[in-house]
């Protein structure tokens, strides 16, 4: 009985972690994007990703010609979208790489 | 009343510096191919001085600009002058200007932008020609240039053309037609990173090669002429804000009959993209 109880608790919580975990999952969104030379110029990229709803950590890597967004669940970058944002900026996009955190 | 009407064409002939509008990260005398992301609004406020003989130009600007795309911007210049000439003093609203500047060429590569933009100015007759010394030119003239910039992580360089077409006042002085030619180059000593404050050096080479200005199409003899000037300057900026500033001083000057040379000209700008 005891043990039945016990593996009941366990079960629920292990749901209960799944859930929370999934309702906290974020995804990075890292994108190579050619013409960052000056951060003054670049600053158009940060105020268009602002203006976008569940995007943070905007990080504007100007050495290595990098980008990147977090973006919450339910949220998805797509590459044409991309493409038309930092063309709009001023700046080239040229690929992009989704990872789940 | 002849050394009266000399003196006012003198006065107007001396309105009209050209100012290149405020873009981002272009020269501060020269012109770049610099504009503005899309929907996004440019403040700034410029201060100009300049020198010639005994007249002393002051003038603070207002300028707006707005990115219609991300290669295209539009911009209006409001700006406030206060000019002196051997102890007269007048001021008020300049001459006000809108300009639009199209990128047509851009090639974007790791961490290197390089690029190309076409640009007009139309500046119309806001200022008061009629006060001495003359706030305005009393005529619309435009600006027509061609430009080119390089900018990488360390270095900068560009290139432009502007040709300045003045019109006729109601007396009958036309200002000669000026053509410009700048080369400027620019450094960042020190890499930072996008949050951090940045710093970039310049020196420019502009060159105003000027014809001789008519009046009721009669050449007027003291006008025109080439001057070269060498101009040091720096931009610095943290992310939307920047401070640019400059001096610009006579390298050689070849003008025609007997004119006072620029001793220098100065500007100061602050800038915030919105």
């Amino acid at each position: 009985m005891k043990k039945s109880i016990l593996m009941s608790v366990l079960i629920v919580m292990a749901m209960l972690g799944t859930i929370q975990s999934g309702f906290a999952a974020e995804t990075n969104y890292s994108m190579r994007v050619d013409g960052l030379a000056c951060p003054f110029c670049a600053y158009g990229i940060e105020k268009k990703f602002k203006k976008m709803e569940g995007i943070s950590n905007i990080n504007i890597d100007l050495d290595k010609g990098v980008v990147s967004v977090d973006a919450k669940e339910g949220i998805t970058l797509k590459e044409d979208n991309m493409k038309k944002l930092f063309n709009d900026s001023g700046f080239t996009f040229c690929s992009m790489k989704k990872t789940e955190k | 009343m002849f050394l009266k009407k000399l003196k006012s064409i003198g006065n107007l002939l001396l309105v009209g510096l050209v100012s290149s509008p405020v873009l981002a990260h272009d020269p501060i005398f020269g012109q770049g191919p610099h504009v503005l992301f899309q929907e996004g609004v440019e403040i700034a406020t410029e201060f100009h001085s300049s020198k010639k003989g005994r007249e002393l130009e002051n003038e603070l600007g207002l300028e707006v600009n707005y990115g219609v795309t991300g290669d295209w911007a539009i911009g209006l210049e409001l700006p406030y002058a206060i000019k002196a000439e051997t102890g007269t003093v007048s001021s008020g609203l300049g001459d006000s200007a809108i300009s639009t500047k199209y990128r047509f060429w851009r090639k974007d590569s790791k961490s290197l932008q390089e690029s190309a933009a076409i640009s007009l100015k139309i500046i119309s007759a806001t200022g008061d020609e009629t006060k001495s010394p003359a706030l305005g030119s009393g005529t619309t003239d435009n600006i027509v240039g061609l430009s080119y910039g390089y900018e990488s992580r360390r270095w900068y360089r560009w290139a432009s053309v502007r040709h300045r077409q003045n019109g006729t006042s109601s007396a009958g002085l036309k200002r000669g037609n000026r053509t410009l030619l700048d080369f400027v180059a620019g450094i960042r000593p020190t890499l930072t990173s996008y949050s951090e404050p940045d710093m970039v050096y310049l020196l420019e080479l502009n060159g105003e090669l000027g014809d001789r200005a008519t009046l009721n199409g009669n050449t007027v003899t003291n006008s025109g002429g080439d001057e070269w000037f060498v101009s040091p300057g720096f931009m610095w900026t943290i992310k939307n804000f920047a401070i640019r500033g400059g001096v610009q001083l006579p390298l050689s000057s070849n003008l025609n009959g007997v004119q006072s040379k620029s001793d220098y000209r100065a500007k100061l700008s602050f800038e915030w993209h919105l």
